[in-house]
């Protein structure tokens, strides 16, 4: 048996815990079902209620916290190095600790998604098997992207001098995936970016059409959360490998953008405008590129490393260091260009942004990406991914207002890529990037050691 | 004999100092290397950096002749570390902690038991192997973790301030595995700001300040003092010109009082040999006895270096 995994269950799942856990949930089950013996339907549907916010609360909730305490525990508790050191595999890490941590977890989760399976199979409700299939993946993308998150958390703590702890990884994965499921939720950015099929896709409802191709929703959801999953723990186990001291070579996150891209631009197709899924593709992955651009630890000393090896062309030296933001920025701007050729430039599209605009939204993206970088390099670290956060809520909102003062839409088009006037927003934002990367190459030059 | 760690112009950079400042040496297969200097001086930086922990801003360290950049899997396989502040699974039994100290580090399922067993009869906790981790004394944790160290019998060993909170008998034992494991041939590190811990095993010195190399760089020291041996001598009414007579017996003098004499007897050389000259010299010896080099004469004569 994998070491981590043995190790994990005699910690986490140890026969007196399970006994415990048994205990709670026939007193949880049992207390239900005496409530709801005299109803109609019987007290099925009571208890499949009560499994699935079992599930909730331990697949969802304590399996993904478990997860990502599986490596910030061990940092905790000063354990860490001593698991670095081990002769086991980044990929026999990566599973031990995702499945022996939340073990107990999914032995409780289980029971939940049980009762719920009895309830459908005797309600014979059609696509039962889907969804009970979705909850479970769902479940191990959240455990997945937990313990990618700590691990970037160990990173960046590392980086920056001081520990990684639960609270800082759990808010910024928190605030992130608000902030994604507010953005991709929206109905503006869904009209805006043409991808009207993502309510489908979130809720389930009816079909979807991708790529052309008509599927049902509740079977496109679970494959593609699947996949999402699988994703989820590939990140895991590449980070599992930077952790161990190995190099990775930019090929993963890469794919994963591609897929991003492929995955997202399928809501946007219509036959014969091939245009609009490059463009949106173009903006998930530029998005991936701020997520990028907070994830990496603010190593200076690797970028010299990298900025080096690159201009000498070594490209065996260069490649594992390149920076994560670097991949999305090029891959949205070859999108961008794809988009260009495929549509004509300034042609106009049914549906999702012009290319110009797009263009536009690339040259603000390039200049953020500096303004993180400037502050992320800055004398306090610790304090870099806030104030890169303010520091660009304060340019797009004050810059706006000061825009529309000088002039109503171009005006605001120079501090905002706006459709309005999108060749003075490429324009505006290129030259901003200018400045901003002289800024920040200076800060990273510079070496602020005695 | 071949060097088993070499470490050449490394530099080590955290985000607001510079922690080593191009250190450069190399540790002989077999020895037991004290690596010393004050609190902050860059030892447990280095030790991490050994370790193929961290990676060193500049510069490069080989142990066992891997790279610790190129191949550090293959250091990690290769090495035992236990750091200053180390950390052990409470939870577990002293058996189940090694048994995943051994299985992890790549030891066979078929001779893990064997392992576990030899690890805790190196460290004395053979009749404790079903005691919980956490409820272990501070010495008997110590002896754990170096247990876990130890129990996948690595090439080389760096232990970080391993005597910190122990109290004396816990040091003696301390001592007595680590010259155990040298004998072994382990070649094994060990670093302190105390040089009285590491005055029994160690074979060599090396003096770290302000993150970088000290003094002459590795010197002998300790129980590895092989530059000849030394003997204290104190004589009943000696001559006014005692360093004198002694020089004209064509032994060299290392220090003189007025009736003590501090004397370097070649490698090899016969110390009764040494009081048949004194005495037929006509000089009355009260006392003869081996006087050895403390790494503590090692570290201050490097520091007035």
């Amino acid at each position: 048996m994998n070491p981590e995994f043995q190790r994990n269950l005699w910690l986490e799942a140890s026969p007196r815990r399970i006994a415990w856990a048994a205990v709670s949930l026939v007193l949880i089950y049992g207390a239900t079902a005496l409530v709801a013996r005299d109803s109609a339907s019987g007290p099925l549907p009571a208890m499949a209620g009560v499994g699935g916010f079992v599930f909730i609360i331990c697949g969802l909730l304590w399996g993904s916290r478990a997860a990502g305490g599986a490596v910030l525990g061990e940092i905790a508790d000063r354990t860490w190095d001593f698991q670095r050191l081990s002769a086991l595999t980044p990929w026999s890490m990566t599973w031990g600790k995702l499945l022996g941590a939340s073990s107990l977890a999914w032995i409780c989760a289980l029971t939940g998604v049980a009762l719920m399976a009895g309830l459908m199979l005797v309600q014979g409700q059609p696509g039962a098997l889907w969804m009970l299939a979705f909850l479970i993946a769902l479940a191990l993308f959240l455990q997945a992207i937990c313990l990618a998150a700590a691990l970037i958390g160990v990173r960046k703590a590392r980086a920056e001098g001081r520990v990684a702890r639960a609270g800082g990884v759990l808010w910024g994965l928190i605030f992130g995936l608000i902030l994604l499921l507010g953005v991709a939720g929206s109905s503006g950015f869904q009209r805006g970016a043409g991808l009207s099929g993502l309510s489908s896709f979130l809720y389930a409802r009816g079909d979807i059409t991708w790529w052309g191709q008509v599927f049902p929703a509740i079977a496109f959801r679970t494959v593609a959360t699947l996949a999402f999953a699988g994703w989820g723990l590939a990140g895991a186990w590449r980070l599992m490998r930077l952790e161990l001291q190995m190099k990775n070579l930019p090929v993963v996150w890469p794919g994963f953008l591609i897929f991003l891209a492929v995955f997202l631009g399928g809501f946007a197709y219509q036959p014969g405008a091939l245009a609009a899924p490059l463009l949106v593709g173009a903006l998930a992955v530029a998005l991936a590129a701020y997520a990028g651009a907070f994830a990496e630890p603010a190593d200076r000393v690797r970028l010299r490393q990298f900025g080096a090896s690159a201009a000498k062309g070594d490209l065996a030296r260069a490649l594992p260091l390149t920076p994560a933001a670097v991949i999305p920025f090029i891959l949205a701007l070859i999108l961008v260009v794809a988009a260009f050729v495929v549509g004509g430039a300034g042609s106009m599209f049914s549906q999702g942004p012009d290319p110009a605009q797009a263009a536009a939204l690339l040259a603000f993206v390039l200049r953020d990406l500096a303004v993180i970088t400037l502050f992320r390099f800055g004398p306090r670290p610790q304090r870099g991914d806030f104030g890169a956060v303010v520091a660009l809520a304060l340019l797009y909102a004050v810059g706006g207002i000061v825009g529309s003062v000088i002039s109503p839409g171009v005006g605001q088009a120079l501090f905002v890529p706006l459709s309005i006037a999108p060749w003075a927003s490429l324009a505006s934002g290129l030259a901003q990037a200018a400045i901003a990367w002289a800024l920040a190459w200076r800060r990273i030059k510079v070496p602020e050691v005695r | 004999m071949s060097a088993m760690i070499e470490v050449s112009g490394v530099v080590y950079d955290y985000p607001a100092a510079r922690a080593l400042h191009g250190v450069s040496f190399e540790v002989q297969a077999g020895a037991v290397l004290a690596l010393v200097g004050p609190n902050g001086a860059g030892k447990s930086t280095l030790m991490r950096c050994i370790a193929a922990l961290d990676v060193p801003t500049e510069g490069t360290i080989k142990v066992a002749g891997l790279d610790v950049e190129a191949d550090p899997r293959g250091v990690h396989a290769a090495i035992g570390y236990l750091p200053d502040f180390f950390g052990l699974y409470e939870e577990l039994s002293v058996r189940k902690a090694l048994t995943y100290a051994a299985r992890s580090r790549g030891v066979a399922v078929g001779e893990t038991p064997a392992a576990v067993e030899m690890a805790a009869a190196r460290v004395q906790l053979t009749d404790r192997l079903e005691a919980r981790a956490g409820e272990l004394s501070r010495g008997l944790k110590q002896r754990l973790a170096i247990a876990q160290t130890i129990v996948h019998q690595p090439r080389v060993l760096l232990l970080d301030e391993p005597a910190a909170g122990l109290d004396p008998e816990a040091r003696r034992s301390l001592s007595d595995l680590i010259l155990s494991l040298a004998r072994d041939g382990m070649t094994i590190v060990v670093s302190s700001h105390i040089l009285a811990e590491l005055e029994d095993y160690s074979t060599q010195m090396l003096m770290i300040r302000d993150g970088a190399v000290a003094g002459g760089g590795v010197v002998a020291a300790g129980a590895g003092h092989r530059d000849g041996q030394r003997v204290e001598v104190t004589f009943a009414d000696p001559p006014l010109d005692l360093a004198e007579r002694i020089a004209a017996l064509g032994v060299a003098v290392e220090q003189t009082t007025a009736d003590t004499a501090l004397l370097l007897l070649p490698e090899g050389e016969d110390d009764s040999g040494l009081l048949g000259k004194l005495i037929g010299a006509g000089l009355k010896v009260r006392s003869f006895q081996a006087a050895r080099k403390t790494l503590e004469d090692a570290y201050l004569a490097e520091v007035a270096r």
